[in-house]
């Protein structure tokens, strides 16, 4: 009885919730769990097959919700937190949303993308069979604190799980070293394909005995073939091999020797790609139709997401320095004359530090194809402020969303792209789906 | 004229953006027509020309990074502390301001520090996170930046940075933050600290630059007015 109290509670809330034009779907479940602390216990009964995690600095929602879509693909029944709303709160709301009215439910998989920092508790409540770890960086360090932080707590709550199967990115040492005396599949893009710079700054050492480590080549941050000079660890024996790597538009590649087409910008989607390819095999599927799946998928708001606004207008999230450098090669790499605009805000979601921006390497925004440069958000000075020491001009400050993405369709260039931190998100993607509207698209 | 700044192991300590503390430094002295290099002193390249360094900044690190590089500092103690009493011009952010001092306790252990200033620290609980604004003596304007330690450091009788207006400041309670004495600048301040704080950026430079060349007079005025914007909104949305 309990249970359902709890389920019809987290479902009026939702309701209520979307009525106030909310996102959130977190609170839901918060006030589930209140009700019946062991609502994601007894639910979690109901799913015949698996329980997924993922979890990771970047990359966690992507991974999660095509993971989610490939075995749906398949024709399983699948629950999956598809919002991100990634902490324990998150988690009872989708099972609680799961629910019929009279708290029936049944699925085959359960897909949850949960952060690394709740990990402890969500594996008090369910226990995984495969874990998928995407990739650690620094993060909002007023929130997280240091990465070492953690990975300790990474490493406390896998001990949690005693049959869990791990899904490791092998081309991160500080993902890796849990793989040392577990059960684990690793992914990786086994050749050198972008320019070489070394710009890691966390997990230059080794993970278990603390000498620096050596690259036989970077992807980006610390993502390469590592090795320890002084002990016996390195870049583990990779599963699942990305190679004969094409980053046009699609990108192209093989895992495993399997051509695989993607039609998203970005090369860490293909860390993304990977990380599915690799979860679903170790949960014992078939990866025969995945290059049709890449097709027909289409990618979560602000991830890339392009909007046509008479020319075409890409929104992407970055929340931390090696998001926002890969957003910005990503930028770099499109060769159309473009006008950029970056938002920063400063609220709790976002971490409340901004400090983070001058670990991004800004000035590679500043290239012949870049028309106008616009700064906005809440921290707007700290974002101008940030360009004027790298040396790059900034055309507009602005505190108006709208009127610099008006500005930017006005002008002559050929693509505008909007580059935002977490809170500036949905009010952006409102900002642009409101002109498309007036555009009578 | 030519000011070298020697950057202590920035491949251990560099959270928070420090490396903004050295663009800042950098830009500020070309702009005004100064040459300015910076060297790394790293783990794996640890020789250092103290004779021709101008400006030593350490930055800080997590706990686990802190301990490898104080096993390193320590090795280099004598010529850090000689260079400090000869007027020499460092700037210590969070975990290297830490390391300036006799000793930081751990829950398990202590770590040794330079004892270049008297003051020792010792971790607490909870940390002390958030944005920090200062009235100083030291700069006309309020001195921002953000806070995120969970040391408690106790000066002494050493000269604070600044006053805390909004935050927490050394230990959370005597209403000091960071510390100068001689030419050292030592604070838990990164945001990074310099560029927001240009005033007190220009300080450190005139320091040094009247070390390297006594005749030197002052520094010419820059358009700071983006600078003075991006501090008067930490102040005016922090102070109510």
């Amino acid at each position: 009885m309990r249970k359902l109290i709890a389920i019809w509670a987290a479902k009026a809330s939702s309701v209520v919730g979307r009525l106030m034009g909310k996102k959130s779907s977190s609170s839901p479940g918060v006030i589930a769990l209140k009700i019946c602390p062991n609502l994601i216990k007894i639910l979690s009964k109901n799913i015949s097959k698996g329980v997924i995690v993922t979890c990771g600095t970047n990359g966690k929602t992507t991974t999660n919700n095509l993971l989610c879509a490939a075995l749906e693909a398949k024709g399983y029944r699948v629950l999956c937190n598809r919002l991100g709303a990634n902490m324990l709160g998150g988690v009872a709301t989708a099972f609680a949303q799961a629910c019929g009215i009279f708290g029936g439910f049944k699925a085959d998989y359960a897909c949850l993308e949960v952060d690394e920092a709740s990990t402890l508790k969500v594996f008090d409540h369910i226990k995984p069979d495969v874990m998928i770890i995407t990739n650690l960086f620094r993060d909002q360090l007023d929130r997280y604190g240091e990465i070492d932080i953690t990975t300790d707590i990474l490493r406390r709550a896998i001990k949690k799980a005693p049959n869990l199967k791990l899904v490791l990115n092998g081309d991160d040492p500080l993902c890796a070293q849990f793989g040392i005396d577990a059960d684990a599949l690793y992914y990786g893009i086994s050749e050198p394909t972008l320019p070489q710079t070394d710009d890691a700054k966390e997990g230059r050492f080794c993970p278990v005995c603390g000498a620096e480590q050596k690259f036989n080549y970077y992807h980006y941050s610390q993502l390469g073939d590592y090795y320890c000079p002084s002990c016996s660890f390195k870049r583990p024996e990779i599963d699942f091999e990305v190679k004969n790597v094409s980053l046009g538009s699609p990108m192209r590649f093989t895992i495993n020797g399997e051509p695989m087409e993607l039609n998203y910008k970005g090369f860490y989607n293909i860390y993304n790609m990977a990380a599915v390819y690799a979860g679903m095999s170790a949960l014992g599927e078939k990866t025969d139709d995945f290059g049709s799946l890449l097709g027909s998928y289409k990618p979560q708001i602000g991830r890339m997401e392009e909007i046509d606004l008479g020319k075409p207008v890409i929104l992407n999230l970055a929340k931390n320095p090696a998001g926002f450098n890969q957003a910005i090669a990503t930028v770099t790499a499109d060769k159309r004359r473009k006008d950029v605009i970056i938002a920063i805000n400063d609220n709790a979601n976002d971490g409340r530090d901004v400090s983070w921006l001058w670990d991004v390497d800004f000035d590679n925004v500043s290239d012949e194809n870049l028309n106008t440069l616009t700064v906005t958000g809440i921290r707007v000075y700290d974002i101008s402020l940030r360009f004027k020491y790298a040396g790059v001009k900034v055309d507009f400050e602005t505190t108006d969303m709208r009127a610099a993405i008006e500005r930017a369709l006005s002008t002559n260039s050929e693509a505008v792209y909007v580059l935002v931190n977490y809170t500036a998100l949905y009010s952006t993607e409102t900002v642009m789906l409101g002109i498309k509207k007036s555009l009578g698209k | 004229m030519k000011i070298n700044i020697l950057h202590m192991y920035p491949d251990l300590l560099n959270l928070y953006g420090d490396r903004g503390n050295i663009a800042c430094m950098e830009q500020r002295l070309k702009w005004r027509g100064i040459d300015a290099e910076t060297h790394r002193c790293t783990c794996r390249e640890d020789n250092i020309d103290i004779e021709n360094t101008d400006i030593i900044f350490i930055g800080g690190g997590s706990d686990r990074e802190q301990k490898i590089v104080c096993d390193r500092l320590l090795e280099k103690k004598e010529m850090l502390s000689e260079y400090v009493e000869n007027g020499g011009v460092l700037v210590a952010v969070c975990g290297g301001y830490q390391l300036l001092g006799k000793y930081y306790k751990l829950e398990d252990e202590t770590v040794k520090g330079l004892e270049i200033l008297d003051i020792y620290t010792e971790q607490g609980s909870p940390r002390l996170i958030g944005n920090v604004v200062l009235s100083s003596d030291f700069t006309d304007r309020k001195i921002v930046g953000f806070e995120n330690h969970g040391g408690r450091t106790f000066i002494g009788d050493h000269t604070p940075l600044g006053k805390v207006v909004v935050g927490h400041g050394n230990d959370g309670v005597s209403g000091a933050e960071g510390v100068v004495y001689k030419n050292v600048t030592a604070t838990y301040l990164h945001g990074p600290l310099l560029p927001k704080n240009p005033q007190l950026c220009d300080r450190i430079l005139t320091q040094a630059l009247k070390r390297r060349y006594p005749d030197f007079k002052e520094l010419a005025p820059l358009d700071d007015s983006l600078e003075n914007r991006a501090n008067e909104y930490i102040v005016n949305r922090f102070c109510k």
